[in-house]
């Protein structure tokens, strides 16, 4: 809550310092309302004068030959639809001056952030020409250009810092965002595909093909199941590594264990291995016809889980990764074998860190093994890697990798319903996502799940962190 | 008395027999790989768990006879070229921001790691999309300096682990310098970079593995179908192809085995960082 009020309070003082100084300033800062260098020409820093009014040139001249158009059409993302019309005078066909939708939508967007960013340049450079109106008043020593430059590297060296990796995290992860959240509203799918068709504004009505069942989509069905499955998924990895990692490192820290080194890099090997060989290799490796499953036929397992049901008396293999019920559970042990080394490290590394006093302690008072394991590891465990917890859930939701990997091409899906969106029964969230655009080019649904997935992810972060927030007991610890 | 010198014996071979089995089951798929690279049957041996004819030919095909399907060599050069400037541009990315963030003190601090922590709450897929067709309208797509620009570009946001780091060097350190008349970037570049050798070791490592290990993001940008554009991801999981995988899967564990080698040196070099990072990081908050 204090962080909102800050956030308003420093909007307020931003507009309040331009209103001073517009009202205030004299004659240079009025002028510079209008030309942005002239304020600095009034105190002689003649360079950065003509910097600020190049800036402001270049500002306008994007705006008006590239921003305006645009922006013009931004409201319905263009209404000429391109046409190829043969011309008997160049005896070639022809193509008219089309609206390019994505490209309306793009750099219509673009320009609008410029625009904005240049009224904040614009109102702070205003301010800062104030600033030197009342330093120049007041007898006060005015920066050269050298000056100016130098305090880059030392009073604004932050500024120096970040601008590159700020610009690039613009660049390519907030413009991104904000182009994909807008389609989402937006009917651009196959049937409207840009140069040749064009698509345009529909509200609200992606959203509602998601969550209403119809005779034509089957959307509303798919996503239940999927997020059913993301959600069940996302749980049962996280808390099968995580136990098992935390067993995993407690047996190989024990003292009674010879070479806990030797034993540790044998696992740190199997997850050294890129995944998408390892994975690659393992859905191979369980594959219908596959090695495992000959073992399994020569030692009699397939003919025994015939036996007891689990396996069609029609199928001679085991149905790994291609039937919905074993490949979930098939998934969920490579799962395993993939990531309780990860966490085996990361327990390896907190338990090291326990304060041996707290376990002495309560071992001479008495305490057995699987007591202090209660009562003090686990406890410790829950408070040291509880935000890493909640961003393993966060990532196992987008676990990508492993779905993807293993299940592409391989698990083809009998549910019509499931295929008709594209989706299948062991379908993430995003890995779902990612076949609607690859294989349907249905943008605008596809965007559609990665804004419910951020919902989700975000829902979840917040409800964890406050809960941890609260139950704070940093101080039982140190 | 007997109890106790079965309690002494018995125990640890139970121990080291469960640790045992343990191994062998992590290990399994990784001596699969290595001994089919070795197989003399170029497809998927699925009668045998070891091969049944022993070859080096898998490896030498992979360099010698490059041909429209496999062309190891190039994907190799492709790769590594994408990996070291990657490497240079995020890493220089991630200790800047970091060590602004920890070691500064400026108004926008908190609001900008409060959208950082936003922004890290969408998923890479969700961006990943649009990022294509903006490579698409630059026409940077099937171009390895596109492929850069991608993985490079928002690289700042990783900043946390380096930030902890920061977080542990003492403030009077900084304060002495300045004192003496250090400017900031002196204090950066003299005094706090020399002495962070570690966390600079897991930033470059980490950042020159990415494109090693990332598939999607280059399938996405790379999709000319033109293999001598490829990475090495790419190319190998190509070989997979329904059509391709009975003739290419020993070559394929032969790559993927020759990609992992130096992989995992590297990464077994960064783990003991990886697990500092996680834990420390946690900690602080």
């Amino acid at each position: 809550m204090k962080s909102i009020k800050n956030f308003f309070c420093s909007i307020g003082r931003f507009f309040k310092d331009f209103g001073v100084a517009v009202v205030k300033g004299d004659i240079w800062v009025k002028l510079s309302l209008l030309i942005m260098g002239a304020g600095y020409f009034g105190r002689k820093q003649y360079v950065k004068g003509v910097l600020m009014t190049a800036l402001q040139a270049v500002i306008i001249a994007f705006t008006v030959l590239f921003g305006l158009p645009y922006i013009g059409k931004f409201d319905t993302l263009g209404d000429v639809q391109r046409e190829s019309v043969y011309d008997p005078a160049l005896r070639k066909n022809v193509v008219n001056d089309y609206d390019h939708s994505f490209k309306i939508l793009l750099f219509g967007l673009i320009s609008i952030i410029v625009i904005i960013v240049a009224v904040v340049i614009w109102i702070r450079n205003v301010v800062s020409v104030r600033k030197l109106q009342v330093l120049a008043e007041n007898g006060k020593h005015i920066n050269t250009f050298r000056e100016d430059v130098r305090e880059f590297r030392n009073g604004k060296f932050h500024i120096t810092l970040l601008s590159l990796p700020v610009s690039g995290i613009v660049c390519f992860t907030i413009v991104p965002l904000l182009v994909i959240i807008l389609v989402a509203f937006t009917s651009y799918n196959k049937t409207h595909m840009p140069p040749a068709e064009l698509f345009t504004w529909v509200g609200f009505d992606n959203f509602e093909k998601m969550f209403s069942s119809s005779l034509t989509t089957t959307f509303n069905y798919s996503f239940g199941k999927v997020l059913s499955w993301t959600l069940i998924w996302a749980v049962a990895a996280t808390a099968t590594t995580y136990i098992g990692g935390i067993l995993l490192s407690m047996f190989l820290n024990n003292s009674k264990t010879k070479l806990p080194k030797m034993w540790r890099t044998f696992f740190v090997i199997a997850i050294a291995v890129p995944q998408f060989v390892s994975l690659l290799l393992v859905r191979n490796f369980f594959a219908d016809m596959g090695i495992v499953n000959t073992i399994c036929n020569n030692l009699g397992i397939t003919d025994f889980l015939k036996e007891i049901g689990w396996v069609r008396s029609s199928l001679d293999h085991i149905p790994f990764l291609t039937d919905p019920t074993w490949a979930k559970f098939t998934i969920i042990i490579i799962n395993i074998w993939v990531g309780v080394p990860y966490l085996m490290l990361i327990a390896t590394g907190v338990l090291m860190n326990i304060p041996t006093d707290l376990t002495e302690a309560a071992r001479i008072d008495g305490a057995n093994g699987f007591q202090i394991f209660r009562k003090i590891t686990m406890p410790y465990m829950l408070f040291v890697t509880g935000p890493y917890l909640v961003t393993q859930f966060v990532g196992n939701i987008n676990n990508f990798n492993v779905i993807y990997l293993l299940t592409n091409d391989v698990y083809i899906t009998l549910d019509q319903k499931l295929a008709n969106s594209t989706a299948t029964e062991v379908d993430l969230l995003v890995t779902w996502l990612f076949k609607l655009t690859q294989n349907d080019y249905n943008y605008n649904m596809a965007s559609v799940i990665g804004i419910m997935v951020f919902i989700i992810c975000a829902v979840f972060t917040l409800v964890a962190f406050n809960f941890m927030i609260k139950g704070d007991r940093e101080e039982d610890f140190q | 008395m007997s109890r106790r010198v079965m309690k002494r014996i018995v125990n640890p071979i139970i121990r080291h027999a469960v640790l045992l089995f343990l191994s062998v089951v992590w290990l399994v798929p990784i001596v699969w790989l290595v001994c089919t690279s070795f197989s003399d049957y170029p497809g998927i041996n699925i009668r045998t768990f070891l091969p049944e004819g022993w070859t080096f030919k898998n490896y030498t095909l992979l360099f010698s006879d490059p041909d429209s399907v496999a062309n190891f060599p190039k994907w190799f050069m492709n790769t590594f070229i994408i990996a070291i400037f990657t490497c240079l541009i995020s890493s220089s990315f991630v200790l800047m921001v970091s060590y602004a963030t920890s070691c500064m003190r400026f108004k926008m601090r908190k609001p900008l790691m409060n959208i950082a922590i936003i922004l890290n709450l969408f998923p890479g897929f969700l961006t990943m999309i649009a990022i294509y067709f903006i490579l698409k309208e630059l026409n940077l797509t099937n171009s390895h300096l596109g492929l850069i620009l991608v993985y490079a570009g928002s690289s700042g946001l990783g900043y946390l682990v380096a930030k902890g780091f920061f977080d542990t060097i003492p403030s009077s350190l900084r304060e002495s310098a300045r004192i003496e008349g250090a400017s900031e970037d002196q204090i950066f570049l003299k005094i706090v970079i020399p002495m962070s050798k570690p966390i600079i070791v897991y930033t470059v490592i980490n950042s020159f593995l990415a494109p090693w290990m990332d598939f999607v993001m280059a399938k996405l940008v790379l999709n000319s179908g033109l293999s001598k554009d490829w990475t090495v991801a790419i190319g190998l999981y190509n070989m997979l192809g329904k059509t391709l995988i009975n003739s290419y899967f020993a070559r394929f564990c032969a790559g993927g085995v020759l990609v992992s080698i130096p992989i995992s040196v590297l990464f077994i070099i960064m783990q003991k960082f990886y697990v500092e990072g996680i834990t420390g990081g946690a900690v602080k908050g």
